[in-house]
């Protein structure tokens, strides 16, 4: 039986049926030969699949972390995650801008194929996420946290085992007491703080379904969105100024009081007190989710689902705090499009503490989780399974990706789109602005534009050329 | 009002406060690009609050001064407006280089602007009592707890306080996204 027909089967069988089907079939010796997949799905081979446990960040600059170099914020779990596991040091997302890519990371596609463009853009499903694939294939599922995509609610997802998510302030929720929605009943938050609350709904699943499997093959997964450091950031009542008498490092070309407030920087929700009060603030919340990022771990470790459970954290965007005198996330900096990503996978990363120099993306994240568990990669995404740079830390990654942003009211950033390679960075915008052109190891705070110059001109035809090749003719912008 | 009148209640007044926002707007950037943090910094803050208090505290002065100097209503009113607006469309300009014209002019509604709005009315209606108290002290015949201007000081400050409660400003500005959305869709 072809693998389609067999996908095409199972999607009209309930995972009951399924296993009814199976175990008919297991006793006529037919299993494996028939389902494959199936097969190991339902235990037909002795090794359980992995759980997962998915946990993205929102805006975290990727060296806000202790194992990151970061000199003084406290992110023991993160640290214990990367000490357990490894870290990515060159992860970038590929449209610099929450919704885009949260759909991103969910359908493993750039955004011009998933379709949310921008902030604005509702999520319509148009492609499947890798939830959906993972539940497919007997994964028991669980999206519990910030979705921030819009469109009118939540989207409908049936095949999830537990969705808790909130609608509050377009998606963004609030730090303390927010009002979630449980399986499409709205309910008040059972917990004060908003990390405390989605993390005690991810060990309950957790818990509930190691109850249940009881030996069986029956994995789950569990994408864990939380909401530090999106602002106006709020750290629970115990960590407020805990970084009120470190040193900054904030750009120079900031000013303390007023850059916060002028060039509509206020709606970035750094309004009030200082910028270095924003910015211990933003610190505050990381080390916030961290607290219960170690909480989930050490859940995990003593329910004895640790040797087989992939942990992976991710972040949504990077931040910019004030680098090149602009604040947030829509910029194509590399404080903007890179990204903080640890895997922990025991039995499968040969080198745990490790570092990883290749070049991942949040387009990655799909296809390595299925890659993780077993399940083909669906041919329309378009990222890469990292599962060989897992394992082996001297596999090459990729030359190049497409870095693509479609203009986002009322923020103040046009359309652009752009290559990254391993050594130089090349943007292109709608309007407004004369490209960039940027040598990433000669001039790795981007402060030299090439664009123009005779180093730039030689640059540019390559350049040109694996923007093409990456872009396959998809374009951001609107006259094309 | 004859042109000397005009030209000190209201003229005056409002070049004088258009001129600090604009020398301020130049001061801030240019310290921007000093070597010397410390002397940025300072300038930085000063230039910063200057043009800070030239748009959202320029209307008491400007306001006081026409209406002292014989202004209509309505020439007051327009007195006032003038710095407030001008800063208003240098941000609408400046958002222009991403998105279209008609957006940047919905970007009016954004709730910064409304904010500054109910401030000036708040400013206006106080500016508004200080001078009839100040006409009465010289003798003239005239009410000083004027029930408008009373009116306009209630309003506005309960608008003011509430808007910012609500949420603490993030509500308004979800409505004005929503607002955005229903006659932009995505803006793509």
């Amino acid at each position: 039986m072809t693998t389609k027909t067999n996908r095409l089967l199972l999607d009209s069988l309930s995972r009951r049926d399924a296993l009814k089907m199976m175990g008919a079939l297991s006793v006529a010796g037919l299993g494996e030969l028939a389902f494959p997949e199936v097969a190991t799905a339902l235990g037909g081979k002795s090794k359980q699949r992995p759980n997962i446990i998915f946990i993205l960040g929102d805006n975290h600059n990727a060296n806000l972390i202790g194992c990151a170099g970061h000199p003084f914020i406290k992110t023991p779990g993160m640290d214990r995650l990367a000490r357990e596991g490894v870290i990515f040091e060159k992860t970038f997302n590929t449209t610099s801008l929450c919704s885009p890519s949260r759909a991103s990371i969910l359908t493993g596609a750039y955004a011009h194929r998933h379709g949310v463009r921008n902030n604005h853009t509702p999520w319509t499903g148009q492609m499947t996420t890798f939830l959906e694939h993972l539940s497919n294939n007997g994964y028991d599922t669980a999206f519990i946290g910030k979705w921030h995509m819009p469109g009118k609610g939540l989207p409908d997802m049936p095949f999830l085992d537990l969705f808790v998510s909130y609608t509050y302030r377009e998606g963004q929720g609030s730090y303390f007491n927010c009002p979630m929605i449980v399986n499409g009943e709205e309910m008040p938050s059972r917990r004060e703080y908003i990390t405390e609350e989605v993390t005690d709904w991810a060990i309950e699943f957790m818990e509930t379904k190691r109850t249940e499997r009881n030996g069986k093959d029956s994995p789950f997964c569990i994408y864990l969105s939380h909401r530090p450091g999106h602002p106006p950031c709020e750290a629970p009542k115990d960590l407020r100024g805990m970084y009120d008498n470190v040193k900054l490092d904030l750009p120079k070309e900031i000013d303390s009081w007023w850059f916060g407030k002028m060039n509509q920087n206020v709606f970035q929700g750094i309004m009030m007190g200082s910028y270095e009060d924003q910015y211990r603030k933003y610190c505050e919340v990381i080390t916030a989710m961290d607290r219960d990022i170690e909480h989930l771990l050490d859940k995990v470790d003593e329910s004895g689902l640790g040797d087989n459970t992939i942990v992976v954290y991710l972040g949504d965007n990077g931040m910019q705090w004030g680098t090149h005198g602009r604040h947030g996330i829509r910029e194509p900096y590399e404080e903007s499009a890179r990204l903080p990503f640890i895997v922990r996978a025991p039995g499968l990363i040969q080198d745990p503490g490790s570092r990883r120099e290749q070049m991942a993306l949040n387009i990655d994240m799909a296809p390595t989780l299925l890659d993780l568990a077993g399940i083909p990669v669906p041919t329309e995404m378009d990222g890469k399974s990292l599962l060989p740079i897992l394992k082996d830390i001297g596999v090459e990654g990729r030359k190049a990706f497409l870095m693509e942003f479609w203009k986002y009211y009322p923020e103040n950033t046009p359309s652009y789109m752009g290559v990254r390679t391993e050594t130089h960075k090349y943007i292109e915008f709608e309007k407004g602005r004369e490209p960039w052109l940027f040598d990433l190891i000669n001039d790795p705070r981007e402060l030299n534009n090439l664009f123009g110059t005779a180093d730039g001109e030689k640059l540019l035809p390559i350049l040109k050329r694996i923007l093409q090749e990456q872009s396959a003719n998809a374009s951001v912008f609107s006259n094309s | 009002m004859n042109k000397q009148e005009m030209k000190r209640a209201v003229i005056y007044p409002v070049s004088t406060v258009f001129f600090i926002m604009v020398l301020s707007i130049y001061m801030y950037s240019f310290s921007k690009t000093l070597n010397n943090d410390n002397l940025h910094q300072a300038l930085a803050f000063f230039f910063g609050t200057t043009y800070f208090l030239a748009v959202a505290l320029g209307t008491p002065v400007i306001y006081s001064f026409a209406c002292l100097g014989g202004a209509s209503l309505k020439l007051r009113i327009l007195a006032i407006s003038i710095t407030p607006f001008a800063w208003a469309t240098k941000e609408c300009i400046k958002i222009f280089e991403s998105h279209s014209l008609l957006e940047c002019l919905y970007w009016y509604l954004n709730p910064l602007n409304i904010w500054l709005i109910m401030l000036m009315a708040l400013e206006a209606g106080l500016a508004d009592l200080y001078c009839r108290r100040l006409k009465k002290n010289r003798g003239e015949n005239i009410r000083v707890a004027n029930l408008s201007s009373l009116l306009t000081v209630f309003i506005s400050l309960s608008l003011f306080i509430a808007a910012y409660s609500w949420g603490k400003g993030e509500n308004i500005y979800v409505i004005f996204l929503k607002g955005y959305r229903f006659l932009f869709g995505s803006g793509l």
